[in-house]
């Protein structure tokens, strides 16, 4: 923490919430508190998880670090460099260090421009190579990624989703980031393809250093290839742990009914399995909860659940739990 | 579309002809017949409009008042008069060759003036939302609430008859259209990833409108652009009509119509001639924008 520059992000209370301003005609909306005052640090060459259910402010809070979502309070550092309140010329350059992957590979991609156009386009708008520089270096950057240096002529439509998603890391990749924040990568792409795409997105890891914020909520792909593990619900966190103690040994219910849900191979191991079925839905980001947010549906909840919000604690084998009761 | 024309190509090797014909043959062989046709068709009607003054048997405005509406094929003290005459006696055929000009000078730049102000308010009022939204259609609003005709009589009335001015009151008031499909279009495209990719790319707002968002948008607007040029001649012959377009005795295919319109009991001819042209010109020029349209989507462009 003391060296800045050992963390490629440092996120501070950060909070973000839409609507609550009235309109033209004085129509005000309610107050959607997406995320919620949440800290967060990634080290270079990390990868960590971003889990939980659709809605609870994972892309949100991914927008929001890539600038493209303006907190209503916090602090962002990225490489640094503080990303709340930076001019757009300051952005601009804030961004170089930090890159996206999307879930869906067919509409990230231009279907009007080629390939090629496209992974250069930001060496060329940032001024770093033009001319036969700039195709030397797009060739060598589908290279990199498993595709040939002759497809920077082709259009969008003539590739499968796997190798779309290859150029798409091959754009994010292209101004050499330090934070590459993947959103569902392979969630949209066949399973076959799936172990493909992971394996890239770690073999490029080792060789740039590259570190991912990752966000899913397929926990199978986040045992695959995460070094820490982040859990949020209704826009806060409420767990945090290394991967190995989080695969051994969730604490927080609304971890432990994630795992319970994630189906074992053996059906043995499946029958015998602890079932922890979480009742009703998640509530509205409009209206959360007192005290700890996931005490409607949670199987421990007592008074003080309702009562007074849990803060994130650290427990003997390094994890950080926001719960009462585990 | 694809296996026809590679059908096509295949034949067309086997074809021991001469070797310039043959290239010729291979590249237009990509083409659909109903392109070629329309294509045919227009450059025909842009050649005869250029050539007109060269190739037309009679001065537009030579009137011979006793040979008033006679028909097609009508011979009078040595002059034929292959598509007859009108009220005036003028040579139909002869008109109608000079009016194709001022019909198609109309329609091409008002379509151009309109589109381009029109698409460019769109895109901005997409992009950017907010207020200049609010303004940008509002202001669409406002002038599609008022009759086109009327906005162009007031307009007339103000700047005066004449080509370059029915051009400006057509291309200004004709906007709005391009500016609201635009306007949906971009809206729709500004909200997906590869757009939000290109920002963090670093890439600035006219970049991303004319690199990403205009070539996405082109299909529907090219669509609006070939409608428009119909009912742009069609627009200039009514405000010929009323004395606000093109100034007699300047022929132009919506002038001549409106006068046959008067005679049409009498003189089929008058409105026929015109109006078959006119219906073969928008009909090309729509045939021809659909295959564009097609052409501009790389997805569809065989490879």
């Amino acid at each position: 923490m003391s060296d800045p520059n050992a963390h490629v992000l440092e996120m501070r209370d950060v909070a973000v919430h839409f609507g609550g301003r009235g309109g033209l005609f004085g129509a005000s909306g309610q107050v959607v508190k997406a995320v919620n005052g949440v800290d967060l640090t990634i080290g270079r060459g990390e990868t960590v998880a971003l889990v939980g259910e659709s809605g609870c402010g994972k892309s949100t809070l991914s927008n929001t670090i890539v600038g493209l979502q303006a907190p209503v309070s916090g602090s962002i550092r990225v490489g640094g460099e503080e990303v709340v309140g930076a001019d757009r010329r300051k952005l601009n350059d804030i961004r170089r260090h930090v890159q996206m992957i999307f879930q869906d590979p067919a509409l990230s991609l231009d279907p009007r421009s080629t390939i090629g156009a496209t992974v250069g386009e930001p060496l060329k708008v940032r001024g770093v190579a033009k001319g036969a520089a700039l195709k030397q270096r797009v060739g060598e950057l589908l290279t990199q990624v498993g595709l040939r240096a002759e497809h920077a002529d082709r259009y969008p439509h003539q590739f499968s989703g796997g190798q779309r998603q290859r150029v798409v890391i091959a754009r994010a990749l292209a101004l050499e980031p330090g934070l590459v924040i993947c959103d569902e990568p392979v969630s949209a792409l066949d399973v076959s393809v799936r172990a493909q795409i992971l394996n890239l997105l770690v073999a490029l890891q080792k060789r740039t250093g590259v570190s991912y914020l990752f966000v899913s909520h397929d926990l199978s792909v986040v045992r695959h290839i995460c070094d820490r593990v982040v859990v949020m619900y209704l826009g806060r966190f409420v767990e945090i742990a290394d991967r190995a103690t989080f695969f051994d040994n969730p604490k927080h219910p609304y971890t432990r009914a994630l795992m319970s849900a994630v189906p074992q191979a053996d059906p043995v191991v499946q029958r015998g399995k602890e079932r922890y079925v979480l009742s009703g839905e998640l509530p509205s980001p409009a209206n959360i909860p007192s005290g700890c947010a996931f005490h409607t549906r949670c199987p421990l909840a007592t008074e003080i659940c309702s009562q007074v919000r849990p803060e994130l604690t650290p427990r003997d084998d390094g994890a950080r739990v926001a719960c009462h009761h585990a | 579309m694809s296996p026809s024309i590679r059908a096509s190509g295949w034949s067309v090797e086997e074809m021991p002809v001469n070797g310039r014909i043959q290239a010729f043959r291979r590249r237009t062989a990509r083409l659909p017949v109903s392109v070629m046709i329309f294509s045919t068709i227009l450059a025909l009607i842009v050649i005869l409009a250029i050539l007109a003054p060269y190739i037309a048997p009679f001065d537009p405005n030579k009137q011979a008042l006793l040979a008033r509406l006679k028909p097609p094929g009508f011979a009078y003290r040595g002059d034929t008069f292959w598509l007859g005459t009108d009220d005036l006696g003028r040579d139909l055929l002869t008109r109608t060759l000079y009016g194709a000009g001022v019909s198609l000078g109309v329609a091409v730049l008002s379509v151009v003036v309109s589109s381009l102000v029109g698409v460019s308010l769109g895109m901005l009022a997409g992009w950017f939302r907010g207020w200049t939204e609010t303004i940008i259609m509002r202001i669409v609003d406002i002038v599609m609430s008022i009759p086109a005709i009327l906005l162009a009589v007031l307009t007339v009335a103000v700047l005066g008859p004449g080509f370059l001015k029915l051009v400006l009151v057509l291309g200004l008031t004709r906007w709005p259209r391009y500016t609201r499909v635009a306007y949906a279009q971009t809206l729709q495209v500004a909200n997906l990833p590869f757009i939000k990719a290109s920002e963090l790319s670093g890439a600035g707002a006219a970049r991303i409108l004319f690199h990403h968002i205009l070539p996405n948008i082109a299909g529907p607007i090219l669509v609006v652009a070939t409608a428009e040029f119909g009912l742009m001649i069609l627009m200039e012959s009514g405000l010929s009509f009323l004395g606000l377009g093109i100034q007699p005795p300047s022929a132009s295919w919506g002038s001549i119509m409106s006068i046959g319109r008067q005679y049409i009991e009498r003189a089929w001819w008058i409105v026929l001639v015109p109006g078959a042209c006119l219906f073969l010109l928008v009909f090309s020029v729509n045939v021809l924008g659909d295959w564009l349209r097609d052409q501009l989507d790389p997805r569809s462009r065989s490879r």
